[in-house]
């Protein structure tokens, strides 16, 4: 028994669960589920389709390349059993999953790190440009509280035009 | 040497049926068309062929009984006796010569007409002819329609004749009736011949097969005998004697010691005696039946001495119980045993013998010296096999199963023979899963170091300190509070844009001048301006100094007056004043949405109530001119 991945969604088929679809020219598809099933069935591309990890991994959305992953590989050729071997290998899964894990969210936190700066950047900006909705200008601000003066009414020197003043030359 | 085979004889049909068949084939299988317009020569042509046609067929087929039944001089002269004694071969040939004499009168019947019909000068005259000709063969058909009769009776007979084969080597039984003969034959073939203590029982000749020394033989049993002159015999009998006479073979002759057949000893010795001769040389066995109910040695002296002259003329005697089957055995090996002896004798005397003796040579060595010289087998050979015989008691895996309850009970244990490098681990169960994962694609000798080297470069890495971050100056205090009230702010400019919008429907869009809530006053002025930090005094003072006085305006009514309340004589109970007018609150519901729905579209024009109707244009173009495509114009 072994589990096998989903052709389209990459989870894990565990036994008793899902499709196998033999093509004509013996490539198997195993699916996990109906709704993988049915999306194979109208040809999606599985690396367009956003909740599947064949397109989060191909958007950089999710680890790829890791040391964790050569350690699981698929052997062909059958080893002669040892207890001793088998011991340490069940030990190591357990860790080496640990350590995979870790460095999964190590990945996704680094993904989210240049959204910090950027909302700073966002509030800085935001702040310089809508001020004005709770402060006016200060300009008109730093004005004191101004004492009515009374109109005084001054007559002006009447200004000759450049019309008189060229007549009168 | 052969074997007659009596069954291929073709059915013999009776005088009637073949007179039928003969003519409708005649009628089938001849034209059957002629005019008398036609030429003289065609009609001769057609009545001759006729003639010619039925005369061809009486010949085939009689010719054809006559040469399937078999000639009694040709034939073996056991069956050519036995059809004597069953047949009568006079009647059986005179038969046959009649029907010889019909095919010859038929032949000379149709050379006759034919000839005639040559000479036939109108079609009535050869159709005469032909009719008197194929009448004249019929009439002879009948005649011979007793012998055809009789042919097809022997036919049926001959049929059922068991056959035997006069050539292979064969055992005869006979003696008297109801000694044991059918019995014995019933013991050593597979015959089942019908066995009762009446006698005559066995009315005809019986086979069976047995074997011997990888040889077949025949054995035939016969009907009884009984003492009396050959004249004397019935057809019964004269089957016996006939096999008896004719047949080479081993003679069994059955003598009941006990005479519990009906016939004492003597009676019996008598009819031996009387059929010695027709023994000539075959063998002969006596044998000695019933020896359960009397044995050979308790016969009284007379008795015995008839019984030691039998065994004068015979070779041997033996004792036989067909029902203990005690000697039955020695019986047949010692005739089939003689026969082949025989067989041999006359073999070896053949001239063919030296011919292929001088083709066998075994060669011999001489022997050299007197040393005794044994067969050599290595001393490794003989052990093996002592080993090997030995070894036969191992207990096979088959056998395990079948001690342990059988094939669907027991399941064999493959892991028995596994080789590991400790024996112990043969039984370990092997964990295929372990947390989502296939546990064999992990397997490695070295997966600890590996594992080693991952975690080393964990702590490596979380030593580093992770990524260095860029630090930007973050926002001072009095920063973060202005963004604060500016998304505030913000915020209940949506929303009151939002209200605005929901209910566009039925708000009027109204220019500020007409404003019915107050709502911009010059304090709300104020608020705003002391909110953003400016000094309003001098925009209010300038506003109110532009202001438009209210006296001219209309007094409003007052909005929501409690006059109903007071015109309540009780002093109104919560209840009846909600549901005033109305059967129940449903319909109150539908009553305060219709009435809701209605005044909307008031709304939004801004009209007071249903009374207040502006008609912006009192006489529009398009009603009070032009003609219509359908309808009047003499009342616009």
């Amino acid at each position: 028994m072994r589990l096998e991945f989903c052709w389209f969604c990459s989870s894990k088929i565990y036994p008793g669960h899902g499709i196998q679809f033999v093509r004509n020219d013996a490539k198997i598809f195993r699916f996990c589920r109906s709704k993988c099933h049915k999306n194979f069935k109208m040809k999606r591309n599985p690396r367009k389709v956003k909740w599947t990890k064949a397109y989060r991994r191909l958007h950089g959305k999710d680890m790829t390349k890791d040391s964790t992953f050569e350690l699981e590989r698929k052997r062909n050729r059958p080893e002669r059993y040892d207890r001793n071997v088998m011991e340490n290998t069940l030990k190591a899964i357990k860790k080496i999953d640990k350590i995979r894990h870790d460095r999964a969210a190590d990945h996704i936190a680094q993904r989210w790190k240049p959204k910090a700066a950027k909302e700073r950047r966002e509030a800085r900006k935001e702040l310089e440009q809508s001020i004005s909705l709770i402060k006016a200008p200060l300009a008109i601000q730093s004005q004191e509280p101004a004492i009515t003066v009374p109109k005084i009414k001054v007559k002006a020197p009447k200004q000759q035009t450049v019309e008189d003043q060229l007549m009168e030359e | 040497m052969a074997q007659y085979d009596f069954k291929k004889i073709t059915v013999v049909p009776t005088g009637n049926d073949l007179i039928d068949i003969v003519l409708s084939r005649t009628q089938r299988q001849t034209p059957t068309v002629i005019h008398k317009g036609n030429a003289i020569s065609r009609v001769r042509q057609f009545y001759m062929r006729k003639v010619k046609f039925t005369e061809t067929n009486f010949t085939d087929k009689l010719s054809k009984t006559i040469e399937d039944f078999p000639r009694v001089e040709d034939i073996h002269p056991f069956y050519g006796d036995l059809l004597h004694v069953l047949y009568n071969k006079d009647h059986y040939k005179l038969a046959l010569g009649q029907l010889n004499t019909a095919r010859n009168l038929i032949k000379r019947i149709r050379e006759d007409y034919v000839k005639l019909l040559k000479y036939g000068d109108s079609l009535y005259r050869c159709k005469s002819l032909k009719r008197a000709a194929l009448g004249r063969m019929c009439t002879v058909t009948k005649r011979i329609g007793p012998s055809l009769a009789y042919l097809e009776h022997v036919r049926q007979h001959m049929a059922r004749l068991p056959s035997i084969n006069t050539g292979a080597p064969t055992i005869l039984i006979c003696g008297c009736p109801n000694v044991g003969k059918s019995s014995f034959l019933n013991k050593i073939t597979r015959a089942d011949v019908e066995v009762q203590p009446y006698a005559f029982t066995t009315k005809s000749l019986f086979v069976g097969h047995t074997d011997y020394k990888y040889l077949r033989y025949q054995v035939i049993d016969t009907p009884g005998l009984l003492d009396r002159p050959l004249e004397d015999r019935n057809i019964i009998e004269m089957c016996s004697v006939t096999a008896l006479v004719n047949l080479h073979a081993a003679i069994l002759f059955f003598l009941d010691l006990s005479g519990s057949c009906g016939y004492s000893i003597s009676q019996q010795a008598a009819l031996f005696h009387s059929i010695k001769m027709m023994f000539r040389n075959n063998p002969v066995l006596i044998v000695c039946n019933k020896t359960d109910l009397q044995t050979l040695e308790g016969l009284s002296g007379e008795d015995l001495k008839l019984v030691m002259e039998m065994k004068s003329a015979a070779l041997k005697t033996i004792p036989v119980s067909t029902i203990t089957d005690e000697g039955v055995m020695a019986v047949k090996n010692a005739a089939c045993q003689r026969l082949l002896d025989q067989r041999s004798e006359r073999k070896m005397k053949s001239k063919k013998m030296p011919t292929v003796l001088n083709r066998f040579h075994v060669a011999m060595p001489k022997p050299r010296d007197q040393k005794e010289r044994p067969v050599c087998i290595p001393q490794a050979v003989l052990e093996a096999r002592a080993e090997e015989a030995a070894h036969e008691e191992r207990k096979t895996e088959k056998d395990i199963e079948n001690e342990n309850g059988g094939a669907g009970v027991y399941s064999a244990s493959l892991r028995k023979h596994y080789i590991l490098a400790d024996d112990d681990w043969k039984l370990d169960i092997l964990p295929e899963f372990l947390d989502g994962h296939n546990v064999y694609d992990f397997i490695d000798p070295d997966i600890l170091q590996r594992v080693e080297e991952l975690e080393r470069e964990e702590t490596a890495v979380e030593e580093d300190g992770g990524d260095f971050e860029m630090e930007d100056e973050d926002f001072t205090a009095e920063a973060e509070k202005d963004l604060q009230e500016i998304r505030k702010r913000k915020k209940l400019l949506i929303q009151k844009h939002r209200i605005k919008k929901s209910t566009a429907e039925s708000r009027p869009t109204v220019p500020r001048k007409f404003d019915k809530d107050r709502k911009f006053t010059t304090e709300r002025m104020g608020r705003q301006l002391s909110s953003l930090g400016i000094d309003p005094s001098r925009a209010i003072e300038r506003a109110r100094s532009r202001s438009v006085s209210r006296k001219g305006r209309k007094r409003e009514r007052s909005v929501g007056g409690d006059g109903e309340d007071v015109m309540e004589i009780d002093g109104g109970l919560d209840n009846k004043k909600k549901l005033r007018g109305f059967k129940d609150s449903a319909q109150k519901m539908k009553a305060v949405t219709m009435a809701r729905n209605a005044t909307k579209k008031r709304n939004k024009d801004a009209r007071r109530g249903e009374a207040d109707r502006v008609i912006p244009t009192l006489r529009p173009k398009h009603l009070f001119s032009g003609k219509r495509s359908i309808g009047k114009t003499d009342r616009r």
